[in-house]
């Protein structure tokens, strides 16, 4: 029972990662109908810009904090205008494709410009955790799970309470429909890669902590995180959270009882699993297309 | 039109024999083979030549299921590894003889080519470059732990080569011919039916499934190619180097594969040639940018997302792009005959009968219990406010929805449960609101793919027959002396003439244009309305769906009306448009 | 007598510069070159450079010393890109280069391999750092090792934790690239021929986050030391921590990577009080204090594994070939394999006929965040 606890507390752990960086993804892809392929790079730069700020300039953690985020903002405007804008009248296929791009870009510009050593990052508390009966709960676990609630709690109100949040809404529903109700679809796509770009810099700046600042942190969470959308539920939300929890915690379990080695194909196992028997997800995507 | 014809890529058949015609591209190849069995290359050179040779077999796959099908693979290097895999241990283990090892990779590369094509039923897309790196990374991981059989991570040593091309050079000269042969092949693959069905897929899926192409069979199939082309490229891989491991087939290696083939132009073997020679040569020459970690892989990120933005067919698209467009001003189309249309009669009176007919979406209603019936030869029209359900009928009709409840019967066939293609078979044709047209290819290809409707009975035997009747057709909606100019350089109005022309082309039973007069100025419509009267004319049956009301009521001797997914009026036209309801739905309630 | 002077000290000044001038005239037509593959860019890109590092620093020394067979020393490197196909390239880019005499390969077994058919057929020597048994072990007579391999560390690692440190229930953690799991094999029959037979054996994928799962199957297998195989210093730093705060708190003898530089920097206090084998100890001996020192007054930072080999490998290949007195492939062999109780700074190189230059490692202990030597654990077969 102790074990199956820690497992769980771990897995949930993890899933918390997999279902911040999946949130990006869905955002994104509820806009633009475009699976961004260089989300996993956001959470990277995120890292390396805290690392910059924090450990280089030595200025203090939530400065740095707030700086990297503004800075993330910036970066999500850089990205769509250099590489969704220009492309998005095409199919989705060129645009994957300039994502993949992206992604070898961005990893190998940081690589140029940082050297490969991986960074050590301190994390938000100096207490690295505590033991709670049998189950030892990391803190900075413990933190990602707290802001994963958050922002299921932050993105209810925003989408469904918000203007700004009903006009995104009204856009990755409808684009001829929402432009002829005067809202701006580029705006709205703009506004859609920035707030993608600031939360996939969020949870790579809360991750850094654990797995620490490297060139392959982000692609390696950014494939679990992917699946996790697609387990969810392309374009839901809420199913971003549940498929990241939900793999975390089986992919946790199938380790600890199965296989460590093929740890990383239970993901796509399960997966393949959805894709084939529930394609649209444990929530459900609208997949009729329209003729 | 069986299956047999549809999976084997036979060369058309034309004027002279293809032979001849190609001789030179063989005498070409046979120089290359020889040069590469003659020239005295050093140890580099070598290896660079048959990573390239072998490379551009994988990626000539790539342009068969990204360029011809339009389908995304993320997991060509898997499919190099299993050929790959299947010469290592067969020829190093199992001490096998190494020609059984290669075409017993490219059989397990089929099958397993095809199971991921099955995937593709439900899933396009983003799901399908999903499942295809999920793919991947569980053939890796296998690769790696499976220790036993693959020995894991160390990989597989001591490959050998076939005893006729022990030495390094006649080995590469082997390669050269096989890429040869390979070439050619992929090179021919479009001219042929299943060529055409994948670019008809791949270029607009709905418009390929209503004019009688089998979406998921075409798909399956340029999958299995793909794949099999990736093993056997695998195959003559670890011949040609005597060691494999697991990190050279990773996922990493099948992006480079996608880059390859981006790069060079995905819609032709040439292209792939081009791109997977540029790729490991470019990083050949920018060895001197190695002082900088990172910084060389940077500028291959960044060009892969210059070459889609600025150059999106590849090099070899843009060279051959430019030739097209200026061959199809100099070669004349050939002078066609008048178009026969004689729709088929095996029913009743009613050659459409639909009762009942739902279609529901979650809660909505869009079509809710509608009954019509399209008498034989008539012109009968479909109407009713923008929200009415008047296009989500027409889907139902055509297979891209599913009847949630109702019965559909053309000319005697219960068409309801079919599947789009199997409909235009059953003898549907159809056009769309939004032109959806195969925009890579010429406005006769584009007709070809319609008249080559399985069950046609205007068409003869063999390709040029084909060809006759895409000619009548399009010359029918006077465009047949612009035949083989690219859709793209036609008016709005031209193409919708084109699409119309391609449902002529199959000698459909009942004809269905959704909204035709929608875009047109009114010089075109009246063009339109005369073409109309000239089909009528030859007995074929027409639903249209339009709110032109000028052109409904002059064409149409039969309305339907629909407001909220129901029907509200039927009848002769005059009457229906006068009726109240019908009034207060276009005017009232605005 | 004027004149005679004149005559005199022209004479004396050109037979003073002749020599000179001789000397920078061959040093600038004609050097010795010694090809080396090493990762630029890739995974492994870190590591490559700290190989330059070290092959550039043995360069210098043997240059000021006068070069080998009275010419300067050329180091031409080629980018292996951290890939089989990439080393397969970059190797035959280098001999190609008919001027090349030796080569330096590569520290990854799995590129050693992917290069070992096209070292034949070139047949010139290849310094490697690769440390699986089998490179040496397969009739290839090119390849000449500069760390002891996997067979040594495995038999340390058993040798220490049940001789010195006196346990035997063992739990084995080991990747399961090839590194990895060699190293596991090599350390469990080690293990059960010192009657000790893992109670624990159990592989991870690399580039994992988490590990807790294994964590948990060491502490449930009851183990109460443990030994490891890691091939990444971030998967060994997550690992490290959630051992710790899962409460497993047994001695731990690992691989190299345990007590490597960026580990330490990377786990902190969670590697306290490891023991790591290494071929490479600063403290080990007065060659390696020796290297130690050069290489902190060169790059400022403190050397590793990763470039005491190429630094050993460029040393004894330029002694090599001086003894030879000749770049005749066969000859320079011949000096090679005849190189015994050579001090290095991975250790005393005594080659035997398979090319193995080493037969032990340095046991060292993570004190408070510093390496320090502990012990050197030698086999004589």
């Amino acid at each position: 029972m102790d074990l199956v606890l820690q497992l769980l507390f771990t897995g949930i752990g993890i899933g918390a990662v997999y279902a911040l960086v999946a949130l990006g993804f869905v955002l994104i892809f509820r806009a633009t109908n475009v699976v961004n392929f260089a989300q996993g790079e956001f959470s990277m730069v995120a890292a390396y810009l805290m690392v910059v700020f924090s450990v280089d300039l030595g200025w203090p953690y939530w400065l740095s904090f707030l700086i990297a985020l503004a800075g993330m903002a910036l970066f999500g405007v850089i990205f769509n205008l250099g590489v969704y804008y220009p492309l998005r009248h095409r199919t989705y296929l060129p645009v994957i494709i300039a994502t993949i791009g992206a992604s070898i870009l961005l990893s190998n510009s940081v690589l140029a410009i940082y050297g490969p050593q991986p960074q050590v990052l301190q994390g938000w508390f100096d207490t690295p955790g505590i033991q709670l009966g049998p189950v030892y709960l990391d803190s900075q676990y413990l933190l990602i799970i707290g802001v994963t609630i958050l922002l299921v709690l932050f993105n209810f109100w925003f989408f469904e309470k918000t203007l700004l949040g009903k006009k995104l809404q009204a856009t990755s529903q409808d684009k001829e429909m929402a432009s002829l109700l005067g809202i701006s679809v580029s705006t709205m796509i703009m506004i859609t890669f920035i707030y993608s770009a600031v939360l996939g810099g969020l949870a790579g700046i809360l991750v850094a902590p654990v797995l620490f600042v490297s060139i392959q942190m982000g692609s390696t969470i950014a494939l679990k995180a992917f699946a996790a959308t697609i387990i969810g539920g392309f374009g839901d939300v809420a199913g971003a959270i549940v498929g990241g929890l939900a793999l975390g915690v089986i992919e946790t379990f199938g380790a600890a009882y199965i296989s460590v080695p093929y740890k990383d194909g239970f993901a796509f196992l399960v997966l393949i699993a959805f894709l084939v028997f529930r394609p649209q997800g444990i929530f459900g995507e609208r997949v009729a297309e329209k003729a | 039109m069986s299956a047999s014809d549809n999976m084997i890529p036979a060369p058309a058949v034309r004027s002279k024999p293809l032979i001849i015609r190609h001789l030179p591209y063989f005498i070409g190849a046979a120089v290359l083979v020889a040069l590469a069995a003659g020239m005295r290359f050093d140890g580099y050179i070598l290896n660079i030549l048959l990573q390239a040779t072998t490379f551009s077999i994988a990626v000539f796959g790539l342009s068969v299921v990204l360029g011809l099908c339009g389908q995304i693979n993320l997991a060509q290097a898997a499919f190099f590894g299993f050929g790959a895999y299947a010469v290592g241990l067969g020829t190093a283990d199992l001490h096998l003889n190494f020609w059984l090892c290669l075409v017993g990779g490219c059989a397990i590369t089929l099958v397993a080519g095809a199971f991921l094509g099955m995937s593709t039923l439900r899933l396009g897309g983003h799901y399908l470059a999903m499942v295809t790196i999920s793919f991947q990374q569980i053939v890796t991981l296998v690769m790696i732990n499976a220790i036993g059989v693959t020995h894991g991570p160390d990989g597989v040593a001591n490959i050998r080569r076939p005893e006729l091309f022990q030495s390094s050079q006649s080995y590469l000269a082997f390669c050269v011919a096989m890429l040869a042969i390979v070439g050619y092949l992929v090179w021919h693959l479009p001219d042929t039916k299943l060529g055409r069905a994948m670019r008809a897929v791949r270029d607009n899926e709905l418009a390929a499934g209503v004019n009688g192409i089998d979406v998921f069979r075409t798909k399956v199939s340029a999958f299995a190619v793909c794949a099999v082309l990736g093993g056997l490229a695998g195959g003559l891989f670890a011949g040609g180097f005597a060691y494999v491991s697991p990190d050279q087939f990773s996922f990493a290696e099948s992006i480079q594969f996608l880059t390859m083939s981006l790069l060079g132009g995905v819609a032709s073997p040439v292209g792939s040639v081009i791109g997977t020679g540029l790729l490991i040569l470019i990083p050949e020459w920018l060895r001197f940018l190695k002082s900088v970690p990172g910084l060389y892989l940077a500028i291959y990120g960044l060009s892969v997302i210059l070459i889609i933005r600025f150059m999106p067919d590849g090099i070899w698209g843009f060279v051959s792009d430019a030739f097209t467009r200026w061959r199809a001003h100099t070669r004349a189309p050939p002078v066609a005959g008048a178009l026969q249309l004689k729709p088929a009669t095996s029913g009743g009176d009613i050659v459409l009968e639909v009762t009942g007919l739902s279609k529901h979406f979650g809660g909505l209603k869009a079509v809710d219990g509608v009954d019509i019936a399209v008498k034989r030869g008539s012109v009968h029209a479909l109407i009713g406010p923008n929200g009415s359900g008047k296009t989500t009928t027409l889907n139902v009709l055509s297979g891209l929805y599913k009847a949630t409840a109702g019965r559909i019967v053309l000319d005697g066939t219960d068409i309801t449960n079919m599947a789009p293609h199997q409909r235009t078979a059953a003898g549907l044709g159809r056009t769309f609101q939004n032109i959806r047209l195969f925009r890579s290819m010429t406005a006769l290809e584009n007709v070809e793919i319609g008249a080559e409707r399985p069950g046609n009975t205007m068409i003869g035997k063999g390709d040029d027959a084909l060809t006759e009747r895409a000619m009548e057709a399009l010359t029918f909606v006077g465009l047949g002396n612009r035949a083989n100019e690219l859709i793209s350089s036609f008016s709005y109005g031209h193409q919708r003439l084109i699409e119309i022309a391609r449902a002529l082309a199959s000698n459909p039973t009942l004809l269905l244009l959704d909204e035709p007069a929608a875009g047109l100025n009114s010089t075109e419509k009246l063009e339109l309305h005369e073409l109309l009267k000239r089909i009528a004319a030859q007995g074929l049956t027409i639903l249209i769906i339009d709110h032109d009301m000028t052109l409904v009521s002059e064409a149409a001797q039969h309305i339907t009306v629909l407001n909220f997914g129901r029907r509200i009026a039927d009848g002769e036209s005059m009457a229906v448009l006068r009726h109240p309801d019908v009034v207060s739905a276009y005017l009232g309630s605005e | 007598m004027k004149l005679t002077r004149r005559e005199f000290s022209a004479g004396l000044a050109a037979g003073l510069a002749a020599p000179a001038l001789m000397r920078s005239a061959w040093a600038q037509g004609a050097t010795i070159k010694i090809g080396m593959c090493v990762p630029v860019t890739g995974p492994a890109a870190e590591q490559g450079l700290w190989a330059q590092n070290g092959a550039k620093l043995a360069l210098a020394a043997v240059n000021k010393a006068g070069g080998v067979l009275g010419k300067q020393v050329e180091l031409v490197i080629e980018d292996d890109q951290t890939t089989n196909p990439g080393i397969v390239l970059a190797f035959s880019k280098l001999a190609a280069q008919s001027d090349i005499v030796a080569f330096l390969g590569s520290i990854r077994s799995t590129q050693v391999q992917a290069m070992a058919p096209d070292v034949i057929k070139v047949g010139k020597p290849v310094m490697i750092g690769g440390t699986n048994p089998d490179l040496t072990h397969s009739g290839n007579p090119w390849l000449f090792r500069f760390r002891p391999n996997d067979n040594y560390s495995g038999r340390v690692i058993a040798d220490f934790g049940v001789n010195t440190l006196g346990k035997k229930k063992w739990a084995i953690v080991h990747s399961t690239d090839a590194f990895g799991t060699a190293g596991g094999k090599a350390l469990s029959e080690a293990l059960t021929k010192l009657g000790a037979p893992p109670v624990l054996d159990q592989g991870y994928a690399n580039q994992s986050q988490d590990f807790t799962p294994v964590v948990l199957a060491v502490k449930q297998s009851g183990a109460d030391v443990l030994g490891t195989y890691f091939t990444f210093e971030n998967d060994l730093g997550i690992f490290a921590r959630q051992l710790r705060q899962l409460g497993v708190n047994i001695p731990w003898v690992g691989s190299p990577s345990v007590v490597a530089v960026s580990s330490t920097k990377l786990a902190g206090p969670a590697l306290f009080n490891t023991y790591g084998v290494a071929d490479f100890a600063e403290d080990s001996s007065d060659a390696a204090k020796a290297f130690g020192k050069a290489y902190r007054d060169a790059y400022k930072t403190a050397p590793d594994n990763q470039s005491a080999w190429p630094y050993d490998a460029i040393t004894i290949l330029s002694a090599a070939i001086n003894k030879a007195g000749s770049t005749d492939p066969n000859k320079i062999r011949d000096a090679i394999l005849a190189t015994q109780k050579f001090a290095g700074a991975e250790g005393e190189y005594n080659f035997d006929k398979n090319g193995d230059g080493l037969h032990g490692y340095n046991v060292v202990k993570n004190d408070k965040g510093k390496i320090v030597y502990d012990k050197h654990i030698d086999f004589n077969d």
